[in-house]
């Protein structure tokens, strides 16, 4: 059983990182655009989950980049401060935290549904960007720094140096890699399945004797924990985090690349992640007024292109399955 | 806290609480009408603020900068309507929540295009700029009365249009059955225009009053936007009548939560819409 939904996704994914493995070796001395385009796989990650929670489980959340930035602050929060400490096992910590997190607040976020919900995951998620805001313990609007990166070492075996870019490069490509494949074997399962038939028709699926709440709890937590892990490596690979990880328009923002990449199609994260970015990145040497023509550029993608880029690609490619 | 400074902060939370409410009213009518939640009402605000700016400079007069910002609002809501959202309707909500991000994105351009991106502030016009004194140290200010009265005038102008009026008859039947507007021959769309042109000018309008007593910065829609989402939410979206009580219960809270306990003040309004969205997962007033 193929992981893959149709032809332009395997071609798309096989050609995405095989350029990606590669592509430190041509850009070797010029660390600027590793790190950009290791910022850029984060926030490919980080729409990935958000792409699955939206698209997948049709649960519609405007507070996505609190868990973003809770994945950041729990690991600058727990770590102590001046020791170097293992990374794997920080991401366990991490994510296992979060996931705890993400389970009381989505036991309060999926009693509501729809527009409610949008709104009610924006108020929670701006009552923890005051929180750190105003926090003194946390920094404030200032944030917390990170003054030792971890190790990585499994067993002694120590293969990856964060303090080298194309290492951390390679660790992001790597986390990308390992999600996309979790979120298409998740699909697949019979997990993937109930969830499908939940946002497709939910009475029925509640009829089949399903319970909507657990499965739908579940899918968040998922998808939560994962936006943590993503805010975690963005907190390692510029040595802070502040409450701005948090507002309201990191979630908008990344709602706007899941829909530019095609909702629900999961690669689609990465096609509107790198879009999304790479325009922004383009713009913004172009003109101060970049905002402008971003703005008319969405527009423009909402009244002609359905499905995203994704669909576009795979028009392209010609799919006759096309889901 | 004696007597006088109380009734000061209430008179501050309750001018707050009006001026939410008719941005907020706007947003929850084109919502309760159309189906469309529209995130750039917070831009159209600071539109609304800045537009006074520069008419107040050129013209002079106040007066004549509201009549004409207003008037600029009403032709911006009219053209949104009939040219992006129009197309939009058969949609996904998703979709157009996008497109809407997509006018913030050119809003907040075009406003840094035109003014920059230094706080800039309006003079209170001279006839307003006076203060009642209340105790010998306690004063209110004339302007700010002026703003609530503005808004309790819209609020009641909005009541008897919506339940006296055809136009009101046609906004009620339209939020509880489209469908069936559209089959007794109601023009629906004409409608779709009028109603969002409307939601569009009431949130520039609570721009263009408070541009006076607040200081115009980029991003000013966005905050307000949040705050008029916390007012539609605890009010029960779609519902004008929530809206209200709703305001008027963030605007106090608000103001009270800033002088009483500082340390959460900002947190104050969002755990409150968490707590009644606890007991009331539909809001105050379900439409």
């Amino acid at each position: 059983m193929s992981i893959f939904t149709n032809k332009s996704e395997k071609l798309f994914i096989f050609f995405f990182f095989a350029i990606g493995l590669v592509i430190p070796l041509f850009l070797a001395d010029n660390v600027f655009y590793i790190n950009k385009i290791s910022s850029m796989i984060i926030i490919a990650i980080f729409v990935m989950s958000l792409d699955y929670l939206v698209g997948r489980s049709g649960l519609i959340t405007l507070g996505h980049a609190m868990f973003y930035g809770i994945g950041g602050y729990i690991f600058t929060i727990i770590a102590p401060e001046y020791e170097t400490v293992n990374f794997w096992i920080y991401t366990f910590y991490v994510m296992s935290i979060s996931a705890f997190v993400a389970l009381i607040v989505g036991f309060i976020v999926l009693r509501t549904s729809g527009i409610y919900m949008i709104m009610i995951t924006l108020a929670l998620s701006q009552m923890c960007f005051y929180y750190f805001a105003d926090s003194v313990d946390y920094g404030g609007f200032d944030g917390l720094f990170i003054y030792i990166k971890p190790e990585t070492s499994i067993f002694g075996f120590n293969f990856l140096d964060l303090n080298n870019e194309s290492h951390f490069y390679y660790l992001c490509l790597l986390s990308l890699f390992n999600c996309f494949v979790f979120f298409k074997v998740l699909m697949k399962s019979s997990f993937g399945r109930v969830i499908d038939a939940l946002k497709e028709n939910p009475e029925r699926a509640t009829a089949l004797g399903y319970n909507i709440f657990h499965f739908r709890l579940i899918a968040y937590v998922i998808a939560s924990s994962l936006a943590a892990y993503a805010g975690y490596l963005f907190a390692l690979q510029y040595g802070f985090v502040n409450p701005s990880m948090m507002s309201w328009e990191v979630s908008a923002t990344a709602l706007v690349m899941a829909l530019l990449g095609g909702l629900g199609s999961i690669y689609g994260a990465i096609l509107g992640a790198f879009a999304y970015e790479g325009l922004h990145y383009v713009l913004e040497h172009v003109t101060q007024y970049w905002m402008f023509f971003m703005g008319c550029l969405i527009i423009l993608m909402v009244l002609t292109l359905k499905n995203g880029l994704s669909g576009l690609l795979s028009n392209l490619v010609g799919d006759k399955e096309n889901e | 806290m004696d007597t006088y400074f109380f009734l000061v902060q209430l008179l501050n939370g309750v001018q707050y609480g009006l001026l939410l409410f008719l941005i907020a009213s706007g947003l929850t009518l084109i919502f309760g009408v159309m189906g469309i939640l529209n995130l750039a009402h917070g831009s159209m605000y600071m539109i609304g603020a800045y537009l006074a700016y520069y008419f107040t400079a050129l013209t002079d007069s106040f007066a004549i900068a509201v009549i004409i910002s207003s008037l600029i609002a009403l032709v911006i809501g009219l053209l949104i309507e009939r040219f992006l959202i129009s197309h939009l309707y058969k949609r996904d909500h998703l979709d157009q929540v996008l497109l809407t991000v997509g006018l913030i994105f050119i809003f907040n351009a075009v406003q840094s295009f035109v003014w920059g991106n230094d706080p800039l502030g309006v003079e209170v016009p001279s006839a307003l700029s006076g203060s009642i004194q209340l105790t010998e140290l306690l004063e209110y200010s004339d302007y700010r009365l002026f703003i609530s009265l503005i808004c309790i005038c819209v609020a009641v102008a909005m009541y008897y249009i919506i339940n006296r009026t055809k136009l009101g008859m046609l906004i009620r039947a339209g939020e509880s059955d489209r469908a069936m507007v559209e089959n007794l021959g109601v023009d629906i769309s004409k409608l779709f225009t009028i109603v969002f042109a409307i939601g569009v000018v009431l949130a520039a309008l609570a721009g263009i009053i408070s541009a006076p007593i607040v200081s115009l910065v980029p991003g000013m829609g966005e905050h307000v936007l949040i705050s008029c989402f916390v007012v539609v939410v605890i009010g029960g979206l779609g519902s004008i009548k929530g809206a209200f009580v709703a305001a008027l219960l963030v605007g106090i809270v608000d103001t009270f939560a800033s002088v009483l306990i500082p340390e959460i003040s900002s947190m104050s309004i969002y755990l409150l819409m968490s707590l009644i969205l606890l007991i009331k997962p539909q809001g105050l007033f379900k439409s």
